[in-house]
């Protein structure tokens, strides 16, 4: 917690009007909790998963170095978007660097799904929600082709449906950009929150 | 006569001495780093260098494009100022060097020497990013089609996709995102609208192209281009551009009467359905080469060449998308424009004009001409046997393919130099009333016609 | 060599241990972008990056015909739809996130209650990626056969899609043309009843655009 403190107060000095002090907790957090989760997860699912995570030292110290690193790009003024791209990473090769082939690209497309899933509820602009919605299908895409992949390699069947989401989401991306459109032209703005006109 | 003569016997000096000057280098590259130095190398250091030749031999088709390219574009920008001088009945370039044909290489030097410079208030990475997204697609797409030219050479068969043709045209419609992005980053509104321009045109003439495509495919029953160009081996009857194979049957005919055997088998094998199958047949040409036509004219406006170069109209858009750019950027994107069009010209001869495949056909060549005995004798010598300089296989092939590429390429410059361009609500209604219906029903009817002829067989 | 040298040679257990890890780092750092970026039509253009990798992860699984159809459909047309909306919507006009209260007097816990509230998306996300994770990890879940990938897979997904799925696959055809009709309809700014109009999209959305690009630029 002490460090927590300094660490934030030490850049305030320097930049006064950027307290991103909540999110930035709230990051730390979560990627703690989803390391400790997936450990124990892999613990409990894979025989040996936790002794392998800790004792390949050198992988793991890779992925707290590479969190580090995007700290120290936060602390010198650097993007935000460099830490939460370091944490997010480190997190995931922490989390499918012992795990089998199909359960990587599984965890990839999860991952993808709730970065999609955030974006969705996160961002006040429409379009970028039709933007979430997109990588959302990628991701479900990709769960598809991965089990078609590994699971069924002879009939296809998860790149036959891979094929009709293709579909369902550009018709999604043609209806969903008119509605935009016309919604833009009547309201002159593609604020989500100014959308409430059927609110009671 | 032709009234400028001199000009004329001068153009075909220059293309003569140009290309032999292009493949005579491109050759000797692809020589010295897939076949020269691997040779060395294992004649110096014996089987540990095994992994290194491997690599060597799986680059060679990429330095051989990286070469290919500049000099290539080059040439093109030369012959294409020449022949418009021809066509306009003026004099083309005169200054540098001998009859102005050092001129492309003193733009070059001038382009690669210039500032580059950035506008205010645009957004510097995209305006970085826009030239190499447009430039990239090209190389990496045109990979099958060097597998397909050579007909699966060793050196190049590394893309050979199953999905060949599927590969090429993603990757031939890139570019249009990175016109979008070259438009909206450098803070122009020219430059915007050219982008957006070119964004409507782009997406309104790629169904056209894919269903001239596709109507192909249907006809080869295959994606894989080296298979589709394979198949058309065999003499001008067997080509996509007439029939798309309809007539392969009536080429097995006349080799059948040569030589002299079983003239109705032959027939009876092919057209299976008696006078049904003729008719068929009689559909399928002129359907097949409405296709290639389709093809052509909607990879005009893909590649924004000049009846539909709204994108960098100069007289409305100062010039379009590329107006902010200068020295190397805007270099990469006049390379890229030029090796656009010798990529289509090089589909086109591939899909529809037989790939490397003589025009005349075998039984004929047979019987004429001693070049069997040729390729035979030359196999001997130590140059083919012992250095490998020489493919015979593919030596008259190479020739074949140049000859088609750069006369596809040859006609698009007349079409330049012969028609005014379009505007923009023309060309909407021309995409979209004439060529997506007509490129339907030529679809509909290929797919009822197929089915009473055997194509390829 | 096997059929096709670019499958081959993905296949390879240590080059697509490694290449997964290159394109994932690609495919969250961009995905990151497009959920971070300021400026929402460069987060657009970085779509196209984001539908790229996963393109990649397509040729990975020797899915070859879905990674073209990805390349061409996602990260060229749809990409490129999203954009131009993004260019004709105004997406200055978009409020900046309102500014966090900055209250350094609050205690801990409740500091870090608040910013809970604050993040509730984030907090959701993070616990659906956990809960999916636990759902998915763990070794013999999944049923996975070691057969190596049909050869002919255009071939496959071809037949299958005209025999035994013909069906669906009519249905989407016809939800495509409904789609594109709606669109149309939807975007298309005169009143219905007017009877000598035609269904210029393009040009209509042209025009608005150069209508527009007073207030974009």
């Amino acid at each position: 917690m002490i460090t927590q403190q300094q660490s934030v107060v030490a850049p305030n000095a320097l930049k006064p009007k950027t307290t991103k002090l909540g999110i930035n907790l709230a990051i730390a957090y979560s990627v703690f909790a989803a390391a400790v989760v997936g450990t124990f997860a892999g613990k409990s699912f894979a025989p040996n998963g936790f002794e392998l995570v800790v004792a390949n030292h050198y992988d793991l110290w890779f992925c707290v170095g590479l969190a580090l690193v995007g700290w120290v790009f936060r602390s010198v003024g650097g993007h935000k978007g460099a830490i939460i791209t370091m944490t997010i990473l480190s997190c995931f090769i922490i989390l499918t660097l012992n795990q089998g082939q199909l359960v990587r690209y599984l965890s990839l497309s999860a991952l993808l799904f709730s970065m999609g899933m955030y974006g969705m509820g996160q961002s006040r602009n429409a379009v970028r929600v039709l933007i979430s919605i997109e990588l959302m299908l990628n991701a479900v895409n990709l769960n598809l082709i991965a089990f078609s992949r590994y699971v069924d390699p002879i009939q296809l069947k998860g790149q036959l449906f891979a094929i009709f989401v293709l579909t369902v989401a550009a018709a999604e991306a043609a209806v969903g950009l008119a509605i935009v459109l016309q919604l833009y032209r009547n309201t002159s703005t593609v604020d989500m929150n100014r959308f409430n006109l059927l609110k009671w | 006569m032709i009234p400028n003569g001199a000009e004329v016997f001068k153009l075909s000096r220059l293309s003569i001495a140009w290309l032999s000057i292009i493949f005579g280098i491109v050759w000797a590259v692809c020589w010295s780093i897939g076949v020269g130095l691997p040779m060395l190398l294992e004649g110096q250091f014996g089987e540990r260098v095994t992994l290194i030749n491997e690599i060597l031999k799986a680059v060679t088709p990429i330095v051989a494009i990286l070469v290919f390219i500049p000099i290539n574009a080059m040439f093109m920008v030369l012959i294409e100022r020449r022949a418009l001088a021809i066509f306009t009945v003026r004099k083309g370039p005169n200054r540098v060097g001998p009859d102005g044909n050092l001129q492309t290489m003193a733009d070059a030097v001038k382009l690669l020497l210039k500032e580059d410079i950035t506008p205010t208030g645009a957004d510097a990475f995209m305006f970085t990013l826009a030239p190499i997204l447009f430039f990239a697609p090209s190389i990496f797409g045109s990979l099958p089609l060097l597998a397909a030219v050579t007909n699966n050479h060793d050196l190049f068969k590394i893309l050979n996709l199953p999905t060949g043709i599927f590969y090429i045209l993603a990757s031939a419609s890139l570019p249009v995102v990175a016109l979008v992005m070259a438009g909206w980053s450098s803070n122009n509104k020219y430059s915007l609208v050219g982008g957006l321009r070119s964004a409507a045109q782009a997406i309104s003439y790629e169904i056209p192209l894919v269903f001239s495509l596709i109507t192909v495919c249907l006809m080869a029953g295959t994606l894989d281009v080296v298979k589709i160009a394979q198949q058309q081996a065999g003499g001008i009857l067997n080509w996509n551009i007439l029939g798309g194979g309809a007539l392969a049957g009536l080429n097995q005919f006349f080799a059948a009467i040569i030589s002299g055997q079983g003239a109705d088998k032959a027939l009876a094998a092919f057209y299976p359905y008696g006078g049904l199958s003729y008719v068929a047949a009689l559909v399928l040409v002129p359907c097949v080469f409405m296709s290639f036509c389709l093809y052509l004219t909607s990879a005009c406006a893909e590649i924004n060449r000049i009846p539909f170069d709204l994108p960098e109209a100069e007289s409305e858009l100062v010039s379009g998308y590329n107006t902010e750019y200068s020295g190397i950027k805007f270099a990469i994107f006049f390379l890229a424009e030029f090796t656009n069009l010798f990529v289509v010209a090089s589909i086109t001869t591939v899909m529809f004009l037989g790939g490397g495949d003589n025009p005349i056909p075998p039984y004929l060549l047979d019987k004429f001409t001693p070049f069997p005995q040729m390729i035979a004798a030359l196999r001997e010598t130590p140059l083919v046997k012992d250095l490998h300089l020489i493919n015979p296989e593919t030596l008259f092939a190479t020739f074949w393919v140049i000859a088609k590429v750069y006369s596809l390429v040859f006609f698009a410059i007349l079409i330049r130099g012969t028609l005014p361009r379009f505007r923009i609500d023309q060309l909407m209604n021309f995409g979209w009333k004439r060529l997506i219906p007509l490129s339907l029903i030529i679809f509909v009817l290929v797919v009822f016609a197929r089915g009473f002829v055997i194509s390829h067989g | 060599m096997s059929y096709d040298n670019l499958t081959a040679l993905l296949s390879l257990p240590v080059m697509e241990t490694w290449m997964f890890y290159v394109l994932s780092a690609l495919a969250i750092c961009l995905g990151v972008g497009v959920l971070h970026d300021r400026v929402v039509i460069r987060s657009g253009f970085i779509l196209i990056g984001v539908f790229g990798t996963i393109a990649g992860f397509f040729l990975l699984l020797s899915a070859q015909f879905l990674a073209m159809a990805q390349i061409m459909i996602y990260a060229v047309a749809i990409t490129l739809v999203v954009v131009i909306a993004l260019m004709l919507t105004n997406p200055r006009l978009e409020a900046e996130r309102t500014a966090e209260p900055d209250d350094d007097n609050m205690p801990a816990m409740a500091k870090f209650f608040a910013s809970c509230k604050r993040n509730m998306t984030l907090w959701i996300s993070a616990f659906s990626f956990i809960t999916l994770y636990v759902a998915i990890s763990g070794e013999n879940r999944w049923p996975v056969a070691g057969l190596p990938v049909a050869k002919d897979q255009v071939k496959v997904i071809g037949e299958a899609l005209t025999t035994t799925y013909s069906i669906p696959f009519e249905f989407s055809s016809v939800l495509l043309l409904a789609a594109l009709m709606g669109a149309i309809m939807i975007a298309k700014n005169e009143p219905l009843h007017d009877p000598d109009e035609e269904p210029k999209k393009a040009i209509e959305d042209s025009k608005t655009q150069e209508n527009n690009l007073a207030l974009t630029r």
